[in-house]
């Protein structure tokens, strides 16, 4: 197996980190960093749990390898809040049931904080846009844009 | 005074975990010197094992065991599946395993096993399966049970006989994935004989049972935990996952952990059953119905699982929808050498109701009658079906019984036509012309359902009152995603009179927890919801008692709100003060009861109303509103409740638009096992769906609940069907109605 | 998924280089989301990974008075935040956002997505060993064929995946090539190539070459462009049938004629007919039902795909009748 050392820098900590050729953004994450709050629902792609922000931008870090990273920097869904300090994301997501069985929250957390960073109010139209490469199995849609609708308008009171 | 634990949108217990990426799932869990497990297929739909040459993948460095069927303990983990087996019965079927230090490696060594086939004939039909001369599935033939099983109230013969007209269509459902976001994952760890299992589980119980009886080793010598699930569904209550990774990690002598791909898990993860329905309504000139035949074909594949309940289930609403006196059910359960059919939410129900409602919307409208009206005409009522009881009197009573002659507990459906009708403007439809123009057309559409569920196995509950006044609710159900937990928190507290969050839930291992049966059948809110409130009342006569004689109170003045006891005269004890009269663990309780009546019939129902755009240039179907009228009893949490239903509406909005498991019919192998090919409903797909709750209040549920989990996936199917046909006058009888599907029928009714 | 090495490439000469000294066993890599999920599934099995987006240059939007220059390596979420192709392509604009979904677009490049592979159920599956595969049939034929070829299909009935290719050849798109022997350009309609002409591989690109850049000519002010998509959801999907049309109108007449489908053939497939019975006529004697029926002449449907017919037809249509404004849209 080919590795190579790597500089990878995940919620604001630079790991140094020597990574198989053919790992994906997402087996580091998980099986090196111990961070496993992005999910391996398809491993292809075309699910979303996967989902973490690459520079502000939502990518599946399933479908991109290790060594594809670069210098950007890598936000999971652990930079968001904890149980002590909440993202108002979480907060919003707690009070309308955003989520049933929880496995795709982590994904739809980080696409919909990359909107709120860019468009801090978006229109319904602009969340389910964005939210599009997010699949919820449990289907729990109305409340994931109920909650997020819900964020904005706690980030704009501040 | 109103309550703060029921009808409260409490929020959901696990949520916090799961919005801070902490919570674990079984794939999240690692042990240490932990090995990674895969699993070999068979290429096959149908072949023997002649012999298994694993050894180059034994010598491969990093693999540390390997399990043939030639190896395996001769257990099975059902009644039809061996751990594994010298035969194969459809592609995809589990032919050998290993663990290695990675899950490359263990790709790797799967690449040098070399499998022996003996290719046999196969069937991938049901119909063709059951013709004689086709190749057996399993010995004995493949109709289970050798005979359809027969559910008959009154005569149906007499009851066309007495019909003025008769209307009769086949309608075929698809092969149906849960596709729970989580692929299953299982991890075993032995020490000193005895079995730990880390697995996605619906019933961690009836996991270790399966699991001691298929390695054999005592029952109290395996642990199976249930972490986080990603949803269940109603799948996930298998254990041939978890009994081979409990095997190779018994050879390596190191935990393994075997996580299925996505492919692996949309092939191996049975589907909602394929059907073909054969439906016969007779009809009276003032539309009456007088007979009701259904005859349903269900096609189970390679392996039983939960068939015969699914069967069973498909014919309730044939039975037991419409106030008639003669009604009939035939039910085929088939083998083929498809991929497994199992349990997926609301078992049979969506498929049986889907040309149940299609029918009758053809019928109402032949005979000239609002559907609507039809329905509010015939719909079952509160005193149920006409005829005799033949359960003997005290007797609990089936929730799916086939005789009349039982009232039900509740029936809100007349209120759930009512206000739904209401909501979605059935009364006014029709005003708005189409837009002839852009080749859009629009559409109403409707349907009703009724659902068993409610009253399940025996449940059971224990409470414990702490010495720092909390409370431990102990209890073995899982949690499949839907909330449940957070529900019977609610029902605890409530019984007890304490707040909900003083509530502590103990679940998810069975090391802790009493026997209890499995998530399934919309049955725990209902069932451990009256083991919790009987363990609740039952904690609370004790601490009465123990307040009473330490206030010198008589037992009767003593109350417990709001967290503590108070007697008449207004003076307070805390519960901590309460449980440290007595030593560690002493104030406990434990119920265990076999829910249901003797009296009523205790069944979940609701109305369905869909609108729907049709675009007769690209064949596209849009649904523009939703509205679910449900009957569940009374709603104990209504956020969890209100995105329950919306959630199964939109799941099943994939059933009848887009969603269909796929094999080629000259080899077996499944064509569309990913997420793209599945085409899941997303966000943008999903309609704004409008939630009523019918307000009743049953007379046998834990504080007036009924069952929720199910009954939302059951009418979505034939509602949009409906709505179609009022968009473009073109009856779709086969699932799902994807543009190709609209198309060709507009191709064949314009004749081009 | 099997192990391989990726190799940074220094420059496109360099790319080209390593890939022409192994021609069967190296892939070139751009946002690899099509690559990694044929290496997953076991389709290909590369050795070397030879990685573009280590190349200066590759990428970028370059607009100038005759056009615009897309780098290859441009990902497609760039592209549709351009104001300018929204402004003065639309249909390209259109094209690239109905791709696949956000997180695909935020790394998906304009060149992955024109060299991308079929998405042929059989093809992807290592169940069947089919022509593409070295094999000797194609399943789709006597098989479930609903998202098959009803045009073109010589042997291999594969469907051109791309979103951008259609709109890109109706646009008069060319390429720019690099390869052992130097730059060579292509009229991006040559680019792709159907069974007929190479049964392993659906672009012109000889061994060692790599697609660098598209150059769009800039449509004067009488051409109107649209893409239109059907689709079973609305998102995270493949055309069922597409079509992009470029129609260049002067004092009331068509004087220019692009109609290309995406979805039913090998290729993007050039509507001719339709395109013909257009140049030249009257807008107000245009009857867009017969175009789009013109557009699929000559269709030979397959077993489950007789629907395409009449869905191309109709998007054809709808979309003839809504760049010359005789009604509906999308």
């Amino acid at each position: 197996m080919h590795r190579s050392r790597v500089t990878i820098t995940v919620n604001g900590r630079q790991h140094d980190l020597e990574v198989g050729h053919h790992w994906t953004l997402l087996r580091t994450l998980r099986e090196e960093l111990g961070l496993t709050g992005a999910k391996r629902g398809c491993d292809r792609g075309e699910c979303g749990a996967c989902t973490v922000l690459l520079d502000c931008k939502p990518v599946y870090s399933c479908q991109m390898l290790a060594l594809q990273v670069g210098p950007r920097a890598v936000s999971t869904v652990e930079s968001l809040g904890t149980v002590d300090s909440l993202h108002p994301l979480q907060t919003a997501f707690l009070k309308n049931d955003g989520s049933q069985c929880g496995f795709c929250a982590p994904g739809f957390l980080m696409s919909a904080k990359a909107l709120l960073d860019a468009n801090p109010s978006p229109t319904e139209a602009q969340i389910r846009l964005a939210l599009s490469g997010n699949i919820c199995r449990c289907n729990a849609y109305g409340r994931i844009v109920a909650s997020v609708q819900e964020a904005a308008r706690l980030l704009a009171k501040g | 005074m109103p309550s703060s634990n029921i009808g409260v949108s409490v929020p959901r217990r696990d949520l916090l975990e799961k919005l801070t990426g902490q919570a674990k799932y079984t794939a999240d869990i690692r042990l240490p010197g932990m090995l990674h497990g895969k699993i070999l297929r068979s290429p096959h739909p149908h072949a023997r094992i002649l012999a298994v040459d694993a050894s180059a993948a034994a010598r491969l460095p990093g693999v540390h065991a390997v399990l043939t069927p030639f190896d395996a303990p001769d257990g099975r983990v059902a009644p039809d599946l061996p751990i594994l087996d010298t035969r194969v019965r459809y592609v995809g079927d589990e032919v050998a395993a290993v663990a290695a230090d990675d899950e490359d490696t263990a790709q790797q060594a799967l690449r040098l096993i070399d499998v022996t086939y003996e290719p046999l004939p196969f069937v991938t039909d049901p119909v063709e399966a059951m013709r004689a001369g086709a190749p057996d599935v399993h010995d004995g033939g493949n109709l289970v049970g050798g005979k359809p099983i027969t559910l008959e109230r009154g005569d149906v013969e007499e009851g066309f006989a007495q019909a003025d007209r008769i209307f009769e269509d086949e309608f075929a459902t698809q092969a149906h994935s849960g596709a729970s976001l989580e692929p299953r994952a299982a991890i075993a760890s032995w020490e000193d004989g005895c079995l730990t299992v880390w697995k996605s589980s619906r019933g961690i119980h009836a996991d270790r049972l399966s699991l001691s009886l298929s390695l054999g080793i005592p029952r109290q010598d395996v642990r199976v935990i249930g972490p986080h699930m990603g949803a269940g569904y109603g799948n996930k209550d298998e254990t041939r996952l978890a009994a081979i990774t409990a095997m190779l990690a018994r050879r390596a002598g190191r935990p393994v952990k075997i996580e299925l791909t996505r492919e692996e898990e949309f092939i191996a993860g049975p589907h909602r059953h394929a059907t073909i329905t054969k439906l016969k309504v007779g009809v009276r000139r003032n539309g009456t119905i007088t007979a009701v035949h259904a005859t349903t074909i269900m096609d189970t594949g390679a392996y039983l699982c939960s068939g015969p309940g699914v069967i069973r289930r498909a014919g309730q609403g044939a039975l037991y929808l419409y106030r008639c006196a003669n009604a009939r059910y035939d039910g085929y359960l088939v083998y083929t050498n498809q991929p497994s059919a199992g349990s997926y939410r609301a078992l049979g129900a969506p498929q049986g109701h889907f040309a149940l409602e299609s029918l009758i919307d053809r019928t109402a409208e032949e005979m000239g009658i609002d559907p609507l009206d039809f329905r509010l005409k015939n719909h079952v009522g509160p005193e149920g079906q006409p005829g005799e009881r033949l359960t003997p009197p005290g007797e609990i009573l089936d929730t799916q019984p086939v005789e009349g002659g039982i009232p039900f507990s509740s029936n809100g459906l007349r209120e759930c036509l009512e206000k739904g009708a209401s909501a979605i403007g059935w009364h006014e439809r029709r005003q708005t012309p189409p837009d002839a123009r852009s080749g859009r057309k629009r559409g109403l559409g409707m349907s009703m359902f009724i659902y068993r569920g409610g009253p399940g196995g025996k449940s059971t509950a224990k409470m414990r009152l702490e010495q720092d006044g909390s409370v431990t609710l102990t209890t073995g159900v899982a949690d499949v995603g839907e909330g449940s937990l957070t529900v019977l928190a609610q029902i605890a507290a409530e019984a007890l009179g304490i707040p909900h969050d003083q509530i502590r839930l103990e679940s998810g291992d069975t090391a802790l927890t009493p026997e209890s049966p499995i998530t399934a059948g919309s049955t725990v809110t209902f069932s451990s919801g009256m083991a919790a409130r009987q363990a609740a009342d039952q904690l609370k006569s004790k601490v009465v008692e123990i307040a009473a004689s330490e206030l010198g109170a008589p037992q009767e003045s003593i109350e417990v709100a709001g967290g503590a006891v108070v007697d008449a005269t207004g003076r307070r004890m805390t519960l901590d003060r309460v449980a440290r009269l007595r030593p560690v663990g002493a104030l406990q309780s434990e119920a265990a009861i076999v829910p249901g009546s003797a009296d009523f019939v205790v069944n979940a129902f609701g109305a369905h109303f869909a609108e729907v755009e049709v675009d007769t240039a690209t064949g596209a179907v849009r649904v523009l509103r939703f509205v679910a009228a449900h009957d569940s009893g009374r709603i104990l949490n209504p956020n969890l409740a209100i995105n329950q239903v919306e959630g199964g509406v939109s799941q099943m909005l994939g059933f009848t638009l887009s969603e269909r498991m796929l094999t080629d019919a000259r080899n077996g192998a499944t064509l569309n096992a990913s997420f793209l090919e599945h085409k899941s409903p997303t966000m943008l797909d999903s309609p704004p769906v409008e939630v009523i709750f019918a307000d009743v209040v049953d007379t046998v549920g834990p504080y007036g609940a009924k069952a929720l989990g199910e009954p939302p996936s059951v009418g979505v199917a034939p509602a949009i069907a409906n709505a179609i046909y009022d968009a473009v006058g073109v009856r779709v009888r086969e699932l799902p109605i994807t543009p190709d599907v609209i198309l060709d029928h507009l191709t064949l009714r314009e004749g081009r | 998924m099997r192990p391989f090495r990726l190799v940074n490439a220094g420059s496109s000469a360099h790319a080209a280089s390593m890939l022409d000294a192994k021609p069967s066993s190296a892939r070139p890599i751009a946002g690899g989301t099509d690559l990694l999920a044929e290496i997953k599934e076991g389709v290909v099995e590369p050795d070397t990974l030879v990685n573009l987006a280590s190349v200066v240059g590759l990428s970028g939007i370059d607009h100038a008075e005759e056009g615009v220059t897309i780098g290859a390596m441009t990902t497609l979420a760039s592209l549709a935040d351009d104001e300018r192709i929204e402004r003065d392509y639309p249909a390209l604009a259109q094209a690239v956002a109905s791709v696949a979904t956000p997180q695909i677009r935020n790394v998906g490049t304009v060149g992955g997505n024109l060299c991308q592979r079929p998405r042929c159920w059989y093809y992807r599956s290592t169940q069947f060993d089919c022509l593409k595969k070295g094999g000797d049939t194609c399943f789709a034929i006597a098989g479930n064929s609903k998202f098959h070829a009803i045009l073109g299909g010589i042997d291999c009935y594969i469907v051109h995946p791309s979103d951008l290719a259609p709109v890109l050849v109706a646009l008069d798109a060319a390429a720019s090539i690099v390869g052992p022997q130097g730059n060579r350009p292509l009229v991006l309609e040559e680019f792709f190539v159907g069974p007929e002409h190479n049964m392993m591989a659906e672009t012109a690109l000889e061994a060692g070459e790599i697609l660098t850049s598209v150059f769009v000519p800039k449509p004067s002010q009488a051409q109107h462009s649209v893409y239109l998509k059907a689709r079973e959801r609305r998102t995270q999907e493949f055309a069922l049938a597409s079509v992009a049309a470029n129609l260049q109108v002067s004092q009331g007449v068509i004087e220019r004629a692009s109609i290309v489908l995406g979805g039913v053939a090998p290729t993007p497939w050039r509507a001719s007919h339709s395109e013909e019975a257009l140049r030249g006529v009257p807008v107000a004697e245009v009857d867009p039902e017969t175009i789009g029926k013109l557009a699929v002449r000559g269709a030979e449907p397959l077993r489950d795909n007789r629907f395409k017919v009449r869905l191309a037809a109709s998007l054809a249509a709808r979309a003839v009748s809504s760049l010359l404004d005789l009604g509906d849209g999308q």
